[in-house]
């Protein structure tokens, strides 16, 4: 068993720099020889390209990621913790994503749907979301995200570090709604 | 004499001046874009609507596999298989001349290069470049010569990608076979002339594997990025927004090892543009073959620009006096062709020559009344438009959408007032017909053609030859990209050979110090390029601090709107001249691919454009994407 615990987003723009402040934070820690710690706030291709080289015996089978994503339909500070059911949406949407991922977007969904199409992520992927409530350069959050990041860092070593702990969590869509209805699933 | 429009004149020494006579040179009126096409009215599209069931709008929106935010609008004849209006908007603002002012002129390498998440580093070297030249500041050789195999490996990122990731799929046998079945089941029966070079025996088969997400090119594409990105990684330290690109050079550590490690990936990319080349040989001329019509898909007239790029290493001084004799010296030589005429390589005209309007665009006009023109002639005393980049001021003014008043983000730069197109291509006709390039073993300028001698790899050695095309369309401009594909290889490869040469001589010096000055006004220009092709950064410092900042990108040239004259943007002239050759009568079963495949063909880059909205902040999906776009505030 080998977990990746990943931050993802931008830095220096507030609250959308959660994912990676949480990894900053994490890699602080000591931990267990099974858990890597990683900002993956980069072109989801190469991500892709980072996971595939482990070699197949060290692959990760479990990915914690972290990362603010706006949804809209929850307060400013919201966590949403879920596992991912995996769905993809249809194949114009994923080359979309491609298309996005190569000319420098990043992104949870996009950064999951890319690296899920292309085989880079473990079965086990758990998703932890914060609803952003600020979006401009900086390096401080607003109080709502601030409150929340201790409780996300926390969350993201007991989901790293206890199986049991993940499979209580939901299984759910990007967004951790109820799962996809639409689309393929891609184990 | 190459302004043909504005009223700029040579001595016999060769040096501009305003003709006598004219009250305002740079009128509006006094200097009209001849010859130009123009866009119809907006009232007689609306009356064309009206009357005719057959002429209907058609929109994208967003327009899909290009970087950034691009939409699309047009009137199509569906009857006659014309397009009669063609509006292209860039929906988002970027800003980052606003950002710049009052700032310290270093920050602005590392900000301006937020402007893309694909060419970052680019942005970054214009940005260097134009503090280098206000400040006096010149990189020694061997930071010179860094920077240009940076900005190869950067562009071998680019063109691979663009070609089968984003482009690629257009020509797919998954596009065609939908929009088009008979041109695939011709594909199907045609055997691939240069099967030997690049294994599809068919060009069915070739159309299969150009397929996305499952085509062996465009996944051959994906991995070709990353060996583009580790070679770039090894000589900048990191990818994207690299912090070893400084005024004065580079910062980054260079010797043999490093060399060698980023040389057997960038070898790897001489047998890839073998290929490159060979693929989109087949596909242009099998689908002229299969439908001359074709080669009026995405035709404009050929006014190309570039700024040039790749300096020779002992010719660079950083000075904007001596912008015309180190410009000629470059591996891809400056330049302005007009009508498939290349009429100047000097980096002062074509410097002199550009102006950006904003009767279209999303911004407060800066010139008028009470407004004093900061900068009547550039540093060398030859006259300079009150609408060129260094007099112009942004002053973003959003609103609600027009075809009569404002419609984009972008804003609309002319050249001698013409709508000029940016991209690999200029590079390739300018260096083609120029016959100005350094001697050196691998490339050979011929003055109708570029000649590109590849070395051996699995492949054997292969003397590739991009000629100077007879028409000027989608197809040509992939075309002539895979080609630069090689032409960048080798240059990257020449590079290489001259780095090695002074880190032998123990010439490993990268960059040279230097201080900003406190006191007084300095100008500068970073004359450089993106892989999608011209990228100034125009700067005035003032004590210390930016007092202007503004970036021209290939994007703001090729998504220009229309201007004052009714003269369309070059997206916007390409999609009028598209014929509509899908296989289907059926409005609703039309996916227009003939006009996708004219604007993916400028390989379109928006997000330089669109990084701040206009109330609220950043956008965060855009922050990081490819910037080298529109706006104009962008990119």
């Amino acid at each position: 068993m080998r977990v990746i615990v990943a931050g993802v987003g931008y830095r220096n723009l507030r609250d959308h720099s959660v994912g990676v402040v949480v990894a900053d934070r994490l890699l602080e820690r000591a931990w267990r020889d099974d858990v890597v710690v990683e900002d993956l706030s980069y072109n989801p291709i190469a991500v892709v390209q980072r996971l595939e080289d482990e070699p197949p015996e060290r692959r990760f089978t479990r990915a914690v990621v972290v990362s603010a994503v706006e949804r809209g339909n929850r307060q400013p500070g919201t966590v949403v913790a879920y596992r991912w059911d995996g769905l993809l949406p249809d194949d114009e949407q994923v080359q979309r994503a491609v298309a996005e991922a190569v000319t420098g977007v990043i992104a949870l969904d996009n950064t999951l749907v890319v690296a899920r199409h292309f085989g880079g992520l473990p079965d086990e992927v758990v998703v932890i979301e914060v609803e952003p409530e600020v979006q401009e350069f900086g390096e401080d959050f607003s109080d709502a995200v601030a409150r929340a990041i201790d409780r996300v860092c926390e969350l993201a070593v007991t989901m790293a570090t206890d199986a049991s702990a993940v499979t209580k969590l939901p299984n759910a869509g990007l967004g951790g709604w109820a799962p996809t209805l639409t689309g393929h699933h891609i184990a | 004499m190459c302004f043909k429009n504005l009223p700029i004149e040579f001595d016999a020494q060769g040096k501009p001046f305003l003709r006598a006579g004219v009250a305002n040179p740079y009128g509006p009126a006094e200097a009209t874009p001849r010859g130009a096409p123009a866009q119809l009215t907006a009232e007689r599209i609306e009356e064309l609507l009206k009357r005719n069931g057959y002429i209907k709008d058609l929109d994208f929106d967003p327009v899909t596999r290009v970087a950034g935010a691009l939409a699309f609008h047009t009137v199509a004849d569906f009857q006659g298989r014309k397009v009669l209006e063609a509006r292209s908007m860039a929906t988002l603002f970027r800003g980052y001349e606003v950002i710049m002012i009052g700032r310290d002129p270093r920050d602005a390498v590392f900000i301006t290069s937020r402007a893309c998440g694909v060419c970052g580093g680019v942005h970054s070297v214009t940005s260097a470049m134009a503090i280098e030249m206000a400040i006096g500041c010149v990189p020694p050789p061997l930071g010179v010569l860094i920077r240009n195999l940076a900005l190869a490996l950067e562009f071998l990122y680019d063109h691979p990608l663009h070609l089968h990731l984003l482009a690629g799929p257009d020509y797919s046998a998954a596009m065609v076979g939908p929009t088009n079945p008979s041109i695939l089941e011709r594909a199907r029966r045609s055997e691939a002339p240069h099967a030997e070079v690049h294994g599809f025996r068919t060009m069915g088969d070739l159309m299969d594997d150009l397929n996305p997400l499952t085509g062996k090119l465009y996944l051959e594409a994906l991995q070709m990025t990353r060996v583009a990105r580790e070679a770039y990684v090894l000589i900048c330290g990191k990818y994207p927004h690299p912090q070893t690109i400084v005024p004065g050079g580079m910062s980054s550590t260079i010797n043999l090892t490093v060399m060698n490690e980023m040389f057997t990936r960038l070898a790897q990319f001489f047998d890839y543009s073998k290929k490159l080349a060979a693929i989109w040989d087949d596909l242009t001329e099998f689908f002229y073959e299969a439908n001359p019509a074709y080669k009026q898909v995405g035709a404009r007239r050929a006014n190309l620009i570039d700024s040039g790029i790749f300096d020779h290493h002992e010719a660079y001084d950083a000075t904007y006096a001596g912008a015309a004799a180190w410009g000629e010296r470059r591996w891809a030589t400056p330049g302005v062709v007009m009508d498939g005429q290349l009429v100047t390589t000097d980096l002062h005209a074509l410097n002199i020559g550009v102006e950006e309007f904003v009767e279209h665009s999303y911004y407060e006009e800066w010139t008028g009344d009470g407004q004093r023109q900061h900068f009547p002639i550039d540093p060398v005393g030859n006259p300079l438009s009150p609408y060129h980049p260094w007099n112009k001021v942004t002053k973003p003014r959003p609103q609600g959408q027009s075809w009569k008043e404002k419609y984009t983000w972008d804003t609309a730069p002319r050249w001698d007032r013409q709508a000029m197109e940016a991209g690999a291509y200029a590079r390739l006709w300018n260096t083609a017909v120029a016959q100005k390039l350094p001697a050196n073993p691998f490339i050979e300028s011929t003055g109708t053609s570029l000649k590109l001698r590849l070395p051996q790899g699995a492949l054997p050695e292969l003397e590739l030859e991009w000629k100077v095309p007879t028409v000027w369309n989608a197809f040509e401009r992939n075309r002539a990209r895979a080609y630069c594909t090689g032409f960048t290889a080798l240059v990257a490869l020449n590079n290489w050979l001259a780095a090695m040469d002074r880190i032998k001589l123990g010439d490993t010096r990268t960059s040279t110090p230097f201080e900003i000055p406190k006191r007084g006004e300095q100008r500068g220009v970073g004359f450089w390029g993106a892989g999608r092709g011209y990228l100034t950064h125009h700067l005035t410092l003032d004590r210390g601090a930016v007092a202007n900042y503004q970036i021209l990108t290939p994007s703001t040239w090729n998504a220009s709107p229309s201007d004052r004259w009714r003269q369309p943007g070059p997206y916007e002239e390409a999609v009028l001249n598209t014929p509509l050759l899908e296989e289907t009568d059926d409005p609703a079963k039309f996916k227009g691919i003939d006009i996708l495949r004219a604007i993916r063909s400028f390989d379109p880059c928006m997000p330089c454009t669109t990084h701040i909205h206009s109330d609220a902040g950043v956008i965060t999906r855009e922050v990081n994407t490819c910037a080298c776009g529109v706006d104009d505030e962008g990119g």
